[in-house]
């Protein structure tokens, strides 16, 4: 008896199983029948409209080819990519989102929006700002370069981990949070094609979710020092004749009471790479010499930096956390940017680098 | 129910067959040894002309001791008591019929002393032995390199020479209508927990089957849990092994003819604890045997991985790795479920016919296997590199578990993943593993728990149980034994 | 085959089990929402004083534990409120674990299609779920306690996970200001209700005082549990705060697990996936406890506590539960005005219960002392 029983509910189970067939999926993410995106890099169309391209097959080896399509909505452009190629095209890696400059100075919180809904799209996608015709030298460039997009990938890795200190990374989830949060405007990276160059170019300063100011070449490395790296494996100065190098910084901000005077201290650790000027550097004296020149350099072009940022309004260094405190109600952001635009700035530097080795004095 | 049915008919069948007890008599042997060739019935006169006539079974016998030790003194004995004159330690007189034919089985002979008309029987078994060796199956570097062999008297010297106490019992029992199997159940008197061997002696009492030829069949009969795919008895050959069980309070069952004994209660984890564990120094051992339990676990969810993140998963897998994974996959034929039972499959061949195959083709076999799975399998484009090599790391992996039964289970429970895995992806696989440790912790062994000292929870005994800790700290025997005695140590007075 | 013990209580647990267990309740579900309500880093002290009341809660519950009624079982009960009551209150309780049990496994489900399976039927996986769960319970009631332990080793590692959230680059100390209270609204009060009720689940140890040990330092170990429970939760409120800042985090759905979504390993990413994955546990743990207290409750509404239970009783009490949460999932569960209103009617329910059952039975079970005294 018991053992018909047994049978009887297996039969129940089995049938239950089948019948409405195997497998209760609508979604194929089989390997080989889909082809998982790498990147996508948006422009701006004709008429409103947003000019999307990606390059197919992602991640095999075989002729690839840049889809280019243009549409109202981003994920209207996922699914006619989709209707363009034979296999199914998926977010679940995309790992690069390609921003041209033009569209990223009218806003961008509405793309923003819809990668942050789709739960298959990586918070740890890096957004880029791209300045130039990028689908053009992707085009010239996949035929030439083998996997370009996954070597472009990782390129943008190596930078943020660890933080290697030459460009300002930043994924998704990164420039969300700034973009929502009060007192901090996010920052993403400019990469300027130029022929058959991909180069960085700077680091781009957001007010909201528009692209205000880029800043470059030694306003970026500053910016690398006070705030995304704290860390730089080269600072040319030119003017000094000098390469500083291996820098670690400390950043200690200062706010007044009532909010008139923000003092910047930063602690230097590094040594010099290259010198070519005219001290003799392995004197005591004139080393001190050559290390208060660098100082007020450093603090001269930080507060221009920093001037720059009160006049756009913008405060990416996340100067405003500084007046929150633990006892205190917090101030909203509107005070805060109008205190900010008025504020006076003092910046100081402190230098502390190793003594040189291996060298002997030319004079 | 056939199986109900089947049981009443051999209690039957045994009711009937109740013996009537007979007289022993030289007609009536003759009758019941009819028709065996290999009986020997001889006459003898001695040197006072008495009559003795010797039964045995040439095949069973010692040829040359019955010469020695009973022919020769019996004949030229001097006075009238045959009795007297044999020269073995064990003569013994019988009277029933019943019972002279079980001695002459054994291996014994029967001597009729005509004159006093009594029935003698000198035990005089053909000790059939192969050498002591080294154990096959649980081969380690260092330790004792001993084994059990399928005798059973030379297999309690082993454990008895390595527990020299009195307090070692032996309980001997016969299992097997037709094979008549002696079996022995080994304990520490006022160590193992009395609850252990009480259980033991009534499921030996209640075992009723005809042939036992090994100890699994005798531990098949014993088991709480049958459709179970995990032994509940331990089976070693390793004296060793056997007697530090006993020392920890398990009880242990030996067979006759099979090198292998039982050992139990067992937890899951004792089946991954290797004799070596206690040699090594205790650093290396833990790592060993986390190393192990790793194995483990990976020969069990590696491929269902596999399938699961190519399948459902894309989005889990590094791009590196996807990078890697999508070159070699872009092109097959099957999905990577169907590839991987073929290969799973294909693997599982090459494993039981490995076995079974006469050592000198094996070389063969190893040529044709290496191939297909290795090249062939992949130029020919029937599955992919990746999977090739996790197929690879599993199946070596699998082989690390030093319990051989343990590492076919774990083949079984891999096959299960992977379909779980194909419907389900990573979540299916977690559905399984709650599955399947659900039922380990439901098993029993002895109608001990199976999962302690897990669950149950009893962490003390934590110190040998991922890790092995160092032996100085292992005062108390395992709590989830409940050995009668505690402490390993002698307490001072 | 063996005859089909689920209620053998021949072997009673040590109170390490009811550690777990308690532990285990606490962190059901209702901690995935936790920080989504909680916002403000001055909750921090919502935690902590919710922490303070529930201890003394679990004093009263201890208290009652130890009482000569409570090591009765059943039948201190009956002694307790007659045989029509413990009806009756049985009835309330049943209901009561359905809520529970309808809405843990429907929030779980509601995490696996939002995270794993997008666009998979649903219906599926609660028959899986259950299906594992009524496996795990035919064990008994013995063995489905003793697997606690296996649930916790299994799932408590997953907290360590976060790790990474208090190192630096993430972790900034300006998140976690004010700590004082700013702006108090109606909101916060909500907070406080959430985390309280996130509290609740040693209540449902009175229907396992049978298998627990009596004279036990029950006391202690619900302590530890209690304790345990609350750095769990400020670890992942804090965690949550760094990450997300105070700012952003009504807006994330499922905070903790978007968290793990952003980790990554050199051999996986979306590690989510995996750790929702292994958060079954947990639910097929309480799911097979309830779902055996449910039909120990059934047997005593239809007064059959002397008969032996049945495989078929079981069962069907496995398929009525199977039909009842595919009926919640498909009409009711999906009826959305603000906020989810069978989830809000559970918050309101389990934070009753826990402020009130202890409370309750120590009360009745002091008058009835004193009446017979």
């Amino acid at each position: 008896m018991r053992r018909k029983k047994i049978l009887l509910v297996w039969g129940i189970f089995v049938s239950l199983v089948m019948i409405p067939g195997c497998a209760p999926f609508v979604e194929n993410n089989t390997i080989e029948d889909i082809a998982p995106v790498t990147f996508w890099s948006i422009s701006k169309g004709e008429k409103r409209k947003i000019k999307m391209s990606t390059l197919v097959p992602p991640l095999v080896n075989e002729p690839k080819s840049l889809l280019t399509l243009e549409v109202d909505l981003l994920k209207q452009g996922g699914k006619d990519f989709n209707l363009r190629y034979y296999r199914e095209l998926k977010v679940g890696q995309l790992r690069m989102f390609l921003i041209h400059e033009e569209l990223a100075k009218q806003g961008i919180i509405q793309l923003i929006n819809t990668l942050l809904t789709d739960y298959d799209i990586s918070q740890r996608m890096y957004l880029v700002i791209v300045k130039g015709n990028f689908d053009e030298y992707i085009n010239r460039q996949a035929k030439k370069q083998e996997n370009l997009d996954y070597y472009l990938y990782r390129m943008l890795k190596h930078y943020e981990r660890k933080k290697q200190g030459e460009m300002t990374i930043v994924n998704l989830h990164e420039y969300k949070n700034k973009l929502f949060s009060p007192f901090s405007d996010p920052v993403l990276p400019v990469f300027k094609v130029a022929k058959d160059n991909f180069t960085y170019e700077g680091t781009a300063f957001f007010s909201n979710d528009k692209l205000i100011e880029t800043v470059k070449n030694t306003e970026d490395q500053i910016f690398q020092l006070l705030d995304n790296d704290h860390y730089l494996k080269f600072f040319p100065i030119p003017k000094l004749d000098v390469v500083i190098g291996h820098l670690r910084s400390r950043v200690n901000v200062d706010l007044d009471k009532n909010l008139s005077l923000v003092t910047i201290n930063v602690k230097l650790n590094g040594r010099i790479e290259e010198y070519q000027g005219n001290k003799n550097i392995l004197n005591g004296n004139e080393l001190m010499q050559l290390h208060k020149e660098i100082e007020t350099e450093l603090e001269m072009k930080t507060t221009d930096l920093i001037k720059k940022m009160q006049e756009l309004k913008v405060d990416p260094l996340q100067i405003g956390t500084h007046t929150l405190s633990p006892f205190s109600k917090p101030i909203s952001e509107k005070v805060w940017l109008a205190a900010w635009g008025k504020m006076n700035i003092k910046v100081n530097y402190q230098l502390y680098f190793e003594a040189l080795q291996n060298t002997k004095n030319n004079y | 129910m056939f199986w109900k049915k089947g049981k009443r008919i051999a209690n039957d069948s045994s009711d009937t067959q109740q013996p009537v007890q007979r007289k022993i008599s030289l007609d009536s042997l003759k009758q019941v040894l009819d028709n065996m060739d290999d009986v020997e019935i001889i006459e003898r006169t001695t040197l006072n002309d008495q009559k003795v006539v010797l039964i045995y079974l040439r095949t069973l016998i010692d040829q040359d001791r019955l010469n020695e030790s009973i022919i020769e003194p019996v004949i030229q004995c001097p006075h009238a008591m045959i009795y007297e004159s044999i020269a073995t330690p064990k003569v013994m007189k019988i009277h029933l019929l019943e019972e002279a034919q079980k001695l002459l089985l054994t291996g014994a002979v029967l001597l009729n002393d005509c004159i006093q008309e009594q029935w003698l029987v000198i035990p005089l078994p053909n000790e059939l032995s192969r050498g002591i060796e080294t154990s096959e199956t649980e081969t380690i570097l260092y330790g004792a390199k001993d084994s059990f062999t399928e005798q059973l008297e030379p297999n309690i010297t082993l454990i008895r020479r390595r527990l020299p106490i009195t307090e070692l019992k032996t309980e001997k029992y016969k299992v097997g209508s037709l094979s008549e199997t002696t079996i022995v159940l080994m304990y520490i008197d006022g160590l193992t927990n009395p609850e252990y061997i009480s259980i033991a002696r009534k499921k030996i009492s209640e075992i009723n089957f005809d042939l036992f030829f090994d100890s699994s069949q005798v531990a098949a009969f014993m088991e709480e849990h049958h459709h179970s795919i995990f032994p509940q008895f331990q089976q070693t050959d390793r004296p060793d092994v056997c007697a530090y069980s006993l020392g920890l309070g398990k009880l242990t069952i030996l067979v006759e003819n099979t090198p292998f004994v039982l050992i139990a209660p067992i937890t899951f984890f004792h089946l991954f604890q290797s004799p070596e564990d206690y040699i090594n120094r205790w650093p290396v051992a833990s790592f060993l045997r986390i190393i192990r339990y790793l194995s483990f676990f990976l020969s069990v969810t590696l491929i269902p991985l596999y399938v699961a993140l190519t399948t459902h998963h894309y989005q889990m897998i590094p791009l590196q790795i996807l990078f890697v994974i999508v070159e070699s996959r872009s092109k097959l034929p099957f999905t990577p479920f169907w590839e991987a039972i073929l290969m799973l499959t294909i693997l599982e061949i090459i494993k039981e016919a490995s076995l079974r195959m006469p050592t000198k083709s094996s070389q063969t076999l190893g040529v044709i296997g290496g191939i297909v799975i290795g090249q062939a399998a992949v130029q020919a484009g029937f599955a992919s590199k990746v999977l090739i090599v996790l197929v690879c790391i599993s199946t070596i992996s699998s082989f690390l578990v030093p319990n051989y039964l343990m590492t076919k289970a774990n083949t079984l429970i891999q096959f299960c993943f992977l379909l779980l895995s194909s419907f389900f992806g990573v979540f299916g696989i977690a559905m399984g593993a709650v599955a399947i440790l659900a039922h380990l912790n439901g098993l029993t062994s002895l109608k001990q728990p199976y999962f302690s000292p897990i669950a149950p929870f009893y962490w003390k005994d934590w110190i040998d149980l991922f890790i092995r800790g160092p032996l100085i700290n292992m005062k108390s025997r395992p709590d989830h034994l409940h050995p009668l005695q505690k402490w390993r140590y002698k307490r001072r007075m | 085959m063996t005859t089909f013990s689920l209620f053998d209580k021949s072997s009673k647990m040590d109170g390490i089990y009811v550690f777990f267990i308690v532990n285990r309740f606490q962190m059901l579900f209702l901690f995935f929402l936790l920080p989504t309500y909680l916002l403000h880093p001055f909750m921090i002290w919502g935690i902590v004083a919710m922490a303070i009341f529930s201890q003394l809660n679990i004093r009263l519950l201890c208290k009652w534990l130890e009482s000569n009624y409570a090591k009765k079982g059943y039948q201190g009960f009956v002694e307790l409120f007659g045989v029509r009551m413990v009806r009756l209150l049985t009835f309330i309780g049943l209901i009561l674990i359905l809520i529970k049990i309808t809405v843990i496994t429907l929030g779980y489900l509601e995490v696996i299609h939002d995270f794993i399976f997008p666009s998979m039927n649903s219906n599926w996986i609660i028959f899986f779920i259950l299906l594992t769960s009524s496996y795990v319970a035919s064990l008994g009631m013995k063995n489905t306690i003793r697997f606690v332990v296996i649930v916790f080793l299994c799932v408590f590692w997953i907290i360590f996970l976060y790790f990474p959230f208090f190192i630096p680059p993430i972790a900034a100390l300006h998140d976690l200001y004010p700590l004082i209270p700013t702006n108090w609204t109606t909101d916060s009060w909500k907070g406080l209700l959430l985390i309280w009720s996130s509290y609740s689940g040693p209540e449902y140890l009175i229907c396992l005082i049978p298998w627990i040990k009596p004279q036990q330092k029950m006391r202690k170990y619900l302590t530890y549990a209690n304790a345990l429970s609350t750095s769990e939760y400020l670890l992942l409120f804090i965690a949550s705060l760094f990450f997300f800042g105070s700012n952003y985090l009504s807006k994330s759905k499922y905070p903790i697990i978007h968290m793990i979504r952003y980790l990554q390993s050199p051999m996986f990413e979306r590690l989510d996936i995996i750790l929702i994955s292994l958060h079954m546990f947990v639910l097929v743990f309480a799911l097979s406890i309830f779902l055996l207290c449910i039909y120990g409750a059934t047997r005593i509404i239809l007064k059959k506590t002397s008969t032996q239970p049945s495989r078929m009783g079981f069962a069907v009490t496995c398929i009525v539960l199977f039909l009842c949460f595919v009926f919640v999932n498909n009409w009711i569960w999906s009826i959305k005005t603000e906020q989810n209103i069978l989830l809000n009617i559970q918050i309101w329910l389990s934070g009753i219960t826990y402020f009130i059952v202890p409370t309750f039975l120590l009360l009745l079970t002091k008058l009835k002392g004193r009446v017979k005294a």
